[in-house]
């Protein structure tokens, strides 16, 4: 049994309790909808605070974390599972403070942060999730939630079709998650993530002398294929991506936040921890069919971003391209000490810029009430610090530097060529990026352009919402500071993820004893 | 993730000392929000003040010779810290460099009084100081980049400080031309001017970091020292002199030597309280303090055989106090014969440095140089904000509008007359004397062929130094007063750009003083209220600085054998560069040491260096006051002969080194680039960008066209995406 104390455990029954109990809450107060909103925001906002802190906490002070690990236990305890944690509960603080504004006077806030909260623990349990069963429950309790979210402008037929969408694609990747752990478990006969791939890296051992065993092999290639499918989905790797501009565009935006920062990324930590260190163990070879999905995951992401006419959409084709270059990290991480650590590091900084970018679109949509480019004109006169916040983003989301997306893209590409000593393809992968990082600028200095250069006929300022300068105000700060001082940000990536690879079935065999 | 030697409370200390005037800076403007002028003044002061008295602090280390380094990990992804390091030689600089910004800060209060862009002025200065300090107390080459380019900033921007180009803020003659090129520049010009100059010696300094880079892959002083495997192995590619003297390229362009000296001239246009900022404690001290640092790492390194960079220093400096020094002679403009007298100076410490690396005690020329520096920093920034004060009462910068103004200006005739002895280097009582007569010991001892040349290149210097500095205070303090000052006792107003052409003709430099003669008499009456002494919080500062330089000069001899020591120790410990040219390790008292090795000298004093300064000094102020002072003698008779007239013109026009220099590197790239442009990127650029735009547009569409919008699309490519992954790992 796992220990009750633990943070997995804590958090669950911290975001569960609220989460459960503002519905009740709700039923209890007799207030009117906009100081309900304030209050569940604020309570929301209160508990992911609590959270973030108690992970903080375990990891600053208190024995240290192993960096990655597989337990006997269906939830571990350690570093990676602590630095997704950090990171989606950031996004999910950004969110809840943000809707403070956004969200005023919608019809059932309670339910709204309820969904937030639940999402919230679905996200965190993925990271720290070590076997396939805790893994699927912990996906669809974060997925069930969002459906919900996109569709919560009732009246808005885009956002219904958004969350139709997102709820048909989220359906079919559950099913082909579901078949791939059920392969698993034919050929391994255990649920557990570090057991199985232990058992799978035997037979492939194995299979070279035993032809029975060897027949098991086609069926894990198998399985591999539907998992990188089945988190695809989620991480919005091409071609399984073309639900995401359609839903990204159509949710509310602070939602567009929370599923471009957070639930992508959460797609990532069980890729990681399923995919890239399973697929190692078996055949590092394979790692090319990522490289390849990169390649086109960034290009095609670009490219359709070009020419859009919306922002949010903008935004959501950036999303896919940025996690293509997410992907150069892992596809490299076998050969290459800064790989997976280049890519958590992206991982981090790209939850940060995009929830500020999505949030400064959210702040342009109360202000001006839309979210066509051509509106944009002149917004860096009139509602000036919001145009700054979103500025600054997409500028680190275009990697300027000295801005902190500068230097995890810095990583990434910097591990791709040093991966160059063992693998051929491996600095193709940073030429594919650093053009693409040019072309990226194609639609990022546009917006830019419009907002400050472009005259407009309206000039007056517009008021720019509180809270949600706030929130803006401590992306700006994230962003800059650590681009100027990025060491620690990096130091904290660099011991989440195991930099040895041939070390990984050693540690794996000797921690499920 | 921080390392730290030393005293470890004092690190934060140190580190204050720069990261403070930033944040000064940084919040003056809401400081000048919140309250009135007043407030933001002092707290401008303030910031300086607690800056400087961080930078006190670290001198109780100084006795135990300790340093402090510390260390954060900063761009981890190439392994690079950032650090302090607060070594006696970056403690003694910092102070120098804390507490002469701290007073130009006070005079500043009085001298920009009532300015509308003050705010502006307090965040630069601030940001100068700051940078400054970065420079000096940062452990790694890189961070001394970064506070390299920031005072490159601040210099361009204070420089250009009063960017809307009045005429009286110009500086040069209107109507001079060289080579037809005008002498004469407007402050957003010479801004621009000192910005580009310098940028070509960052640029050196840049390729000569990043060449150590590559062999050693570190930045830092102390990692560079402790593994000396990276200079065995760019010894054997012939790059190590190379990027050393690529790195003195940087110090070239900061410091003003020769070829990169003509910005300083210009540069004359900002604020007097800048130019004494820039000339005293912060940017051309900068390049004297990187040679300083890198000095002893290079000589640490003695088996590689380094000895063609210190050449390359001490005959760097040699030419540029030559060169600037005649030039002095002759510049009727206050401010630019201080200038010109500052790179001179300048010369000196590279001179000594330089020699200290050639010469086989080490520890002596760099004593010198480094002294040197200190009294160089007092004087200089005296004599700048004392000249502020004239250029503030009289309203031009010509010498020869000024004249006769003893009386008037009594403080700042005593205080700067004493800062100029400083400077001209007069016998025992003044620490210029000392520190002067310390390089020209070094140059003496130091037993190599080129000791003995620079040594009469210094003396050469000494004499010209002498009397232009004589010739300086006659023009201002002696003689009759000029009609400019005339007129403004007479309250006549001058046409607003009467300063500027004024004196046209270069000649009548000589003339104006019998002009004055003529309307001397027409005015005794109102001369109070217009030629007055400057207030307290100006003369103060000045005076300041010019009684601590006689006062180290009264105990000069001590204070330099204290250097020596604190020096000695310094270079033993941490280079392990022995005071003896045996290479033993052990320290020996340098006393013993001198007297033992060299007979000329007595109880530590080099006599034919005591007699050459002196004997330099003689001449050279016996000279300035028979012309000046005197006037016993008309300077005009040089114009009578064709031969020292020519001379003289060809002073004048800088030795037509700004001309060629305008000529090699403005006119002709941009005839150059005209041509580029009208052939190549009308033509052949323009053709191509649309073709990309065309090209990236179309494969836009091509992609959105598969975003249908309908889901049965979206199904089959999800469905086929597996099918592809499939296919691909079963390959």
């Amino acid at each position: 049994m796992i220990d009750l104390s633990s943070t997995p455990i804590l958090i669950i029954i911290l975001l569960g309790t609220v989460g459960l109990s503002i519905p009740v809450l709700d039923a209890i107060k007799k207030e009117k909808g906009k100081k309900k909103n304030k209050l569940f925001s604020g309570i929301t906002f209160g508990t992911l605070i609590v959270a973030i802190l108690i992970i903080i906490f375990r990891v600053i002070g208190g024995e240290p974390l192993p960096s990655m690990s597989f337990g006997p236990d269906v939830l571990v305890d350690d570093m990676f599972g602590s630095f997704f944690a950090i990171t989606l509960l950031i996004v999910s603080i950004m969110v809840s403070a943000s809707s403070w504004n956004y969200m005023r006077g919608i019809v059932n806030p309670a339910s709204y942060y309820s969904l937030i909260l639940l999402s919230t623990i679905g996200m965190v349990l993925i990271a720290y999730s070590t076997d396939f069963v805790m893994l699927f429950i912990a996906w669809e309790l974060m997925s069930i939630p969002t459906y919900a979210l996109a569709a919560y402008a009732k009246r808005d037929p885009i956002s219904n079709e958004a969350a139709i969408k997102y709820f048909m694609f989220g359906a079919l990747s559950s099913a082909i998650l579901v078949l791939a752990i059920g392969l698993v478990y034919g050929v391994t006969g255990t649920t557990n993530i570090g057991e199985s791939i232990l058992i799978l890296a035997n037979n492939n051992l194995q299979s070279q002398s035993n032809q029975l065993i060897g027949g098991f092999i086609p069926i894990s290639y198998l399985a591999i294929g539907l998992f990188v499918a089945g988190f695809g989905f989620k991480m919005g790797l091409v071609p399984f991506h073309m639900w995401l501009p359609d839903t990204y565009e159509g949710a509310p935006t602070t939602i567009g936040a929370l599923l471009a920062a957070g639930t992508k990324k959460a797609g990532f930590a069980a890729a990681i921890r399923v995919v890239v260190i399973g697929m190692f163990v078996l055949s590092p070879d394979w790692s090319i069919v990522l490289a390849i999905l990169a390649i086109i995951t960034m290009t095609v992401g670009n490219l359709a971003a070009l020419l859009q006419k919306s922002v949010p959409r903008i935004m959501a084709y950036s999303s896919i391209a940025q996690a293509g270059y997410i992907l150069i990290g892992l596809a490299v991480a076998p050969y290459a000490a800064m790989g997976l650590e280049g890519s958590l590091f992206h991982i981090l900084n790209h939850a940060v810029m995009k929830s500020v970018a999505f949030i400064a679109i959210a702040a342009f949509a109360i202000g001006i009430a839309g979210y066509s480019l051509d509106r944009y004109v002149g917004l860096g006169k009139r509602m000036p610090i919001t145009a700054i916040a979103f500025t600054i983003s997409l500028l680190a989301l275009a990697g300027v530097p000295p801005l902190n997306g500068f230097w995890s893209k810095l990583v990434i590409f910097e591990s791709a060529i040093d991966s160059g000593s063992v693998i051929s393809w491996g600095p193709y992968l940073a030429i594919a990026g650093l053009l693409n990082s040019a072309l990226s600028l194609g639609y990022y200095m546009w917006i830019i352009r419009k907002m400050y250069l472009d005259e407009s006929k309206d000039t007056s300022r517009i008021k720019e919402p509180k809270i949600i300068l706030c929130v803006l105000l401590f992306g700006m700060i994230f962003m800059v500071g650590f681009g100027i001082w990025h060491a620690p940000l990096l130091e904290f990536a660099s011991i989440s993820v195991p930099t040895q690879f041939d070390q990984i079935l050693p540690t794996l065999e000797a921690s499920l004893k | 993730m921080v390392e730290s030697t030393g005293f470890e409370g004092l690190a934060i200390n140190a580190w204050l000392i720069w990261i403070l005037p930033f944040v000064g800076g940084v919040l003056i403007p809401a400081i000048a929000k919140k309250t009135n002028q007043r407030i933001t003044n002092y707290s401008a002061v303030g910031f300086a003040l607690v800056s400087a008295i961080f930078a006190a602090s670290l001198l109780i280390t100084i006795p135990s010779g300790a340093e402090i380094h510390n260390q954060v990990s900063w761009i981890s992804a190439l392994n690079i810290k950032a650090g302090i390091l607060a070594d006696p030689l970056s403690i003694i600089m910092c102070n120098i460099v804390g507490w002469i910004s701290f007073l130009i800060i006070v005079y500043s209060v009085g001298y920009m009084h009532g300015d509308r862009d003050i705010i502006r002025y307090w965040f630069w200065m601030l940001f100068f100081i700051g940078s400054m300090q970065l420079i000096v107390l940062s452990d790694n080459l890189l961070m001394v980049f970064f506070g390299w380019e920031g005072v490159g900033l601040a210099s361009y921007a204070l420089i250009g400080f009063w960017y809307s180009d009045r005429k009286k803020d110009y500086v040069g003659r209107e109507g001079h031309y060289v080579l037809g090129i005008p002498m004469w520049a407007s402050p957003t010009h010479a801004g621009i001017k000192a910005f580009l100059m310098t940028r070509a010696g960052d640029v050196m300094m840049l390729s000569g970091m990043f060449l150590i880079f590559m062999h050693a892959g570190t930045f830092g002083f102390k990692e560079l020292l402790e593994d000396q495997t990276w200079a065995n192995n760019m010894m054997q590619h012939n790059l190590l002199v190379p990027a050393a003297v690529l790195l003195f390229g940087g110090a070239i362009g900061k410091s003003a030597q020769f070829p990169l000296n003509e910005w300083l001239l210009e540069a004359m246009t900002g604020p007097t309280s800048v130019s004494a900022l820039i000339h005293a404690a912060t940017m051309v001290k900068a390049g004297v303090f990187l040679v300083a640092r890198i000095g002893p790492l290079f000589f640490a390194l003695a088996v590689f055989n380094v000895e063609q960079f210190f050449e390359v220093v001490a005959w760097v400096g040699a030419i540029t106090a030559f060169l600037l020094a005649t030039q002095a002679i002759v510049n009727p403009e206050i401010k630019k014969v201080l200038a010109y007298s500052t790179g001179s100076q300048i010369g000196y410490m590279m001179m000594a440095l330089g020699i200290a690396g050639i010469s086989t005690h080490f520890v002596d020329g760099y004593t010198a140089g480094f002294f040197h520096l200190m009294s160089h920093a007092m004087f200089k920034a005296s004599l700048f904000m004392a000249a502020g004060g004239i250029i503030h009462v009289v309203a031009s910068r010509f010498m020869n509008d000024m004249g006769g103004l003893r009386k008037k200006m009594n403080k700042t005739f005593i205080f700067m007359t004493l800062s100029a002895l400083s400077l001209a280097g007069a016998p025992l009582i003044t620490s210029g004397f000392w520190s002067k007569d310390a390089i020209f010991a070094a140059l003496l001892e130091s037993n190599s062929s080129s000791g003995i040349a620079l040594f009469w290149i210094a003396v050469i210097v000494a004499i010209m130094t002498a009397f232009y500095t004589f010739r300086m205070v006659g023009m201002v303090f002696f003689g009759k007063k000029s009609t400019h000052i005339q007129q403004i006792e007479n309250e006549i107003k001058l046409p607003a750009d009467s300063s500027g052409t004024a004196s046209n003709d270069p000649n009548n430099e000589y003339k104006s003083s019998e002009n004055a003669e003529k309307t001397e008499k027409s005015s005794l009456t109102k001369e109070k209220e217009h030629v007055h002494e400057v207030s307290p919080v100006m003369w103060i500062p000045f005076a300041t600085l010019a009684v601590a330089t006689v006062i180290i000069g009264l105990a000069g001899f001590l204070f330099e054998d204290e250097l020596h020591n604190i020096f000695g120790n310094y270079l033993e410990t941490y280079f392990g560069i022995g005071l003896s040219d045996t290479g033993s390790s052990v320290v020996q008292n340098p006393h013993e040491n001198n007297a033992n090795t060299n007979e000329e000298m007595i109880g530590g004093i080099n006599i034919m260096a005591v007699i050459a300064s002196v004997t330099a000094f003689g001449i050279g102020s016996g000279l300035g006051i028979i012309f000046y002072i005197t006037r016993t003698k008309d300077p005009e008779i040089i114009s009578r002969f064709t031969f020292t007239r020519k001379i003289w013109q060809f002073l004048y026009d800088r030795w037509y080194l700004n001309a060629l220099i305008y000529w090699g590197f403005v006119k002709i790239p941009l005839y150059t680039y005209n041509l580029i442009w009208k052939y190549f990127e009308t033509y052949i650029a323009q053709g191509l960008n649309p073709a990309i735009q065309f090209t990236m547009s179309y494969l836009s569409k091509l992609v959105k066209f598969t975003q249908t919008g309908v889901t049965q699309t979206y199904l089959f490519a999800f469905v086929a995406g597996i099918l592809v992954v499939l296919l691909l790992l079963f390959l």
